[in-house]
């Protein structure tokens, strides 16, 4: 671990030289916050966290698999990715794309996501004042967890420090150094005091010992109908769910040229596992929420050993029903 | 001198009505600009919104639809829906930003050869002005 | 004027019936401002159900959107009436999906609770930041009084009220089998300021805004499957043979997508919001929505959503319907 701190005044410069590096950072589109290249001169906004996760950097939500012609017989690989540093990754998104990257290196490598992955150095920042309905601690992470991430950045009042974790990590220090002075121990300490305060502000929580091991218990209990009937079926817990990988795989012709692409999917619409037949094995909300739940918190526990979710709380914040993750384990837990 | 723009025009013609016109245009040796291209339909009332569209997005540098006169569709009353439709679609079209020179509609009747000749030379003196299609056309967004 | 007594007592007798499957109506949420939709099947229940500035959904949504499962063997399907608590927009909205017969007079209970405006949770967010404990909150003439951990705050209702209330015309449900309280007035007017102030602008600026916009589109569907309108069994976006739509997300596809729903809504949206409230990109789709809304309005005299027993807009013509552009 290799510990410098960075003075606010010179924040702006700090950025500018990441700049050279293909920053992404939090950047407002509208009035929303996502993970954007970040253009010289343009600062950085105050935020919680974005909306879309950063997850969409290192898998993107369309991808090219490869690009075909009618007639030939070869395809053409998309060309290489570039070296990517994402500043302002929270330790909760860090940690969801340790877990994503677990499962895409399960059985099959995935070059794609692999490839991206290896070629970006996450900077993270660890949050002073986290949301409203952050449960980051109920579920193994923190409001300054160091899982998947290349350095950490803790914000100390006047000045940054910045703590570098891998070798990726301390790298990019090393080519911040002249912009960077040493940290002390009282900044250690200080930094060590705000994440401590930072827990203890987390206000919403849940105990999810024994969930993985009993949620399939509750297979034809009456509470995933209760929970799901207001469910629209939409995809916003999905596609904004930092942990949630699912894909599918589409060709796309035009004339004589095509691409095979993959998208993300949500397993929360109708037509996720809709079989050529016509049966569909999940075919209200009522299952879809089930084996979401289940799948986050039991089926990923089993394969992984850990639950698939970070708590940031997006789906919470986001879900236009109020359908709140934290409620349906408190009925989980009642019905246990 | 600069080669001037060939706009791709795709035209959506009824089968009773307007195709006949276009095909009596052929017949009497009328000329007119090449660079359109027709797809036939039976009725104006089957054309989906969704078609015109769609042709943008395939590279359509304007879009025509055309129909027999109102009170002489084959089919009663197709070009009456969609003569209401395609007023709706092209206040949307225009209000996102589609010139409203990319997008005509007209009425041809069979007999109309000589008219169809003239349409045909309208819209493609219109989209030539407004130049090439790029804004939502599918290959040239990164693949 | 909300008489909440009323509200359970009318929720309770409504679902005691033997013909009345369920009744949907508001209660509130887990969290600050949020508000939940409830499905109440038990008279007991009654006792969750509220109505106040915060019950922004649009419940008639979930008259159209349940799924017709398969019926198991032996058994028939159930066909009991739902009862269905409604604004001035959603009672419109109940009104359109009846006069395009997706679904009958007979098969739901309109139980109208005429409506002085909801909150837009982004106003009243920027107004109270972070707050997690619940809150409620009440009309109070030309404001809305809030009840949040730290006392009681006032708002006057221009601050924090959707734009859509700010310009609503049908305040009180347009068709209900009980009417709860007394009307309410109708204060907005609309003038249909933010789809002129767009109309206005140039060609190239309205291609950069709408571009803009819809570069943030992550196609969540939220949009559509909140619509009360969108109810077609086949969606055109669920549909892979012909691909019309791909599923990629890009400018091309997201702007054909939204150009589809919102001509799909021609002469049918009732201007209920919830699109724009749900979408988590703050895209600005009553902006989008409107400019039919309105073009409607004036070219065709027509509003949907008002008269039972009116036609839909593009089911029907007029031998003398305008034909200006065509040559």
């Amino acid at each position: 671990m290799y510990s410098m701190k960075l003075r606010k005044e010179k924040f702006d410069d700090f950025v500018a030289a990441l700049g050279k590096q293909n920053l992404y950072a939090p950047q407002k589109k509208g009035e929303t916050l996502v993970f954007a290249p970040v253009e010289t001169g343009s600062s950085l906004p105050e935020f919680s966290n974005t909306t879309v996760p950063p997850k969409n950097i290192v898998y993107p939500q369309t991808e090219t698999l490869y690009c075909f012609q009618a007639g030939e017989t070869d395809i053409s690989l998309p060309e290489g990715d570039e070296e990517k540093v994402v500043f302002g990754v929270r330790p909760c998104d860090a940690r969801a794309m340790a877990l994503v990257d677990s499962l895409f290196s399960w059985d099959v490598d995935d070059p794609y996501y692999l490839e991206k992955r290896a070629k970006t150095t996450l900077v993270g920042f660890a949050c002073n004042e986290p949301d409203i309905n952050c449960f980051c601690t109920s579920v193994g992470g923190g409001p300054a967890s160091t899982e998947g991430l290349d350095v950490l950045v803790t914000d100390l009042g006047e000045t940054y420090l910045l703590q570098s974790l891998t070798e990726k990590g301390e790298k990019l220090c090393q080519s911040m150094e002249e912009l960077l002075e040493k940290a002390e121990e009282d900044d250690l300490q200080a930094a060590d005091k705000l994440h401590e305060e930072a827990r203890q502000k987390i206000t919403r929580e849940i105990n999810t010992e024994g969930i993985p091991n009993k949620l399939l218990e509750l297979w034809e209990s009456g509470l995933w109908s209760e929970i799901s009937e207001p469910c629209l079926g939409c995809g916003i817990c999905t596609y904004l769910c930092p942990t949630c990988y699912c894909f599918d795989i589409q060709d796309e012709v035009e004339g004589s040229d095509g691409r095979r692409c993959r998208m993300w999917d949500s397993c929360m619409f109708g037509e996720y596992t809709l079989h050529a037949s016509g049966h569909n094995p999940r075919p209200s909300n009522r299952e879809r929420t089930r084996n979401r739940v289940n799948h986050k918190y039991s089926y990923f526990v089993e394969k992984f050993g850990k639950i698939a979710c970070v708590g940031c709380g997006r789906c919470i914040n986001l879900c236009p029903v109020n359908i709140d993750i934290l409620n349906i384990l408190t009925k989980v837990k009642e019905a246990l | 001198m600069s080669e001037q723009f060939k706009p791709n025009i795709v035209a959506f013609l009824c089968n009773w009505c307007s195709y006949a016109g276009a095909d009596l245009a052929g017949t009497s040796r009328i000329q007119y600009p090449a660079n359109i291209h027709v797809i036939r339909v039976m009725c104006t009332g089957r054309i989906n919104p969704l078609f015109v569209v769609n042709a943008f997005q395939q590279g359509a540098d304007g879009v025509l639809v055309s129909g027999c006169h109102p009170g002489d569709c084959h089919y009663m009353e197709g070009n009456f829906f969609a003569r209401r439709r395609f007023t709706m679609m092209r206040k949307l079209l225009e209000y996102v930003g589609v010139e409203p020179e990319r997008f005509h509609m007209s009425w041809v009747s069979a007999s109309e050869g000589a008219k169809w000749k003239d349409v045909v030379e309208e819209v493609v003196e219109s989209a030539q002005k407004v130049g090439p299609f790029d804004q939502f056309r599918r290959n040239k967004i990164n693949w | 004027m909300v008489d909440l007594e009323k509200l359970r007592t009318v929720a309770k007798e409504t679902v005691s019936r033997d013909d009345v499957k369920y009744l949907i109506g508001w209660r509130q949420g887990t969290y600050g401002f949020r508000v939940s939709p409830h499905f109440m099947k038990e008279p007991e229940e009654a006792e969750k159900l509220i109505f106040s500035p915060l019950c922004s959904n649009n419940l008639a949504t979930y008259l159209t959107s349940a799924e017709k499962l398969p019926v198991p063997r032996g058994e028939e399907p159930d066909t009991r009436k739902v009862a269905l608590m409604v604004k001035g927009c959603d009672s419109r909205a109940v009104v359109q999906q009846i006069v395009e017969q997706g679904i009958k007079r007979e098969d739901v209970i309109i139980i109208g609770c005429p409506c002085d405006g909801v909150v837009d949770l982004n106003k009243v967010k920027e107004k109270f930041p972070n707050v997690s404990e619940l809150v409620q909150a009440r009309w109070n003439n030309g404001s809305i009084i809030f009840q949040l951990p730290q006392g009681e705050e006032e708002v006057p209702r221009e601050d924090v009220l959707a734009d859509k209330c700010l310009t609503c015309c049908y305040p009180n449900p347009v068709e209900a089998d009980v009417m709860l309280w007394e009307e309410v007035k109708t204060r907005g007017s609309d003038e249909f300021a933010d789809v002129k102030e767009m109309e206005a602008k140039s060609i190239q600026e309205k291609q950069s805004y709408w571009q803009d916009k819809f570069s943030t589109c992550i196609r969540c569907y939220s949009c559509r499957n909140v619509c009360p309108m969108c109810y077609c069994e086949d969606c055109i976006l669920d549909r892979l043979n012909p691909n019309w739509i791909f599923r990629s997300v890009n400018a091309s596809e997201n702007m054909a997508f939204h150009l589809t729903r919102a001509f799909h809504l021609a002469g049918r949206c009732i201007e209920c919001g919830e699109c724009e409230r749900v979408c988590p990109v703050d895209i600005p789709l009553m902006k989008l929505n409107r400019k039919l809304y309105k073009e409607t309005k004036e070219i065709f005299a027509y509003e949907p959503g008002l008269d039972l027993e009116s036609k839909p807009l593009l089911a029907s013509y007029r031998p003398d319907d305008q034909e200006d552009f065509i040559l």
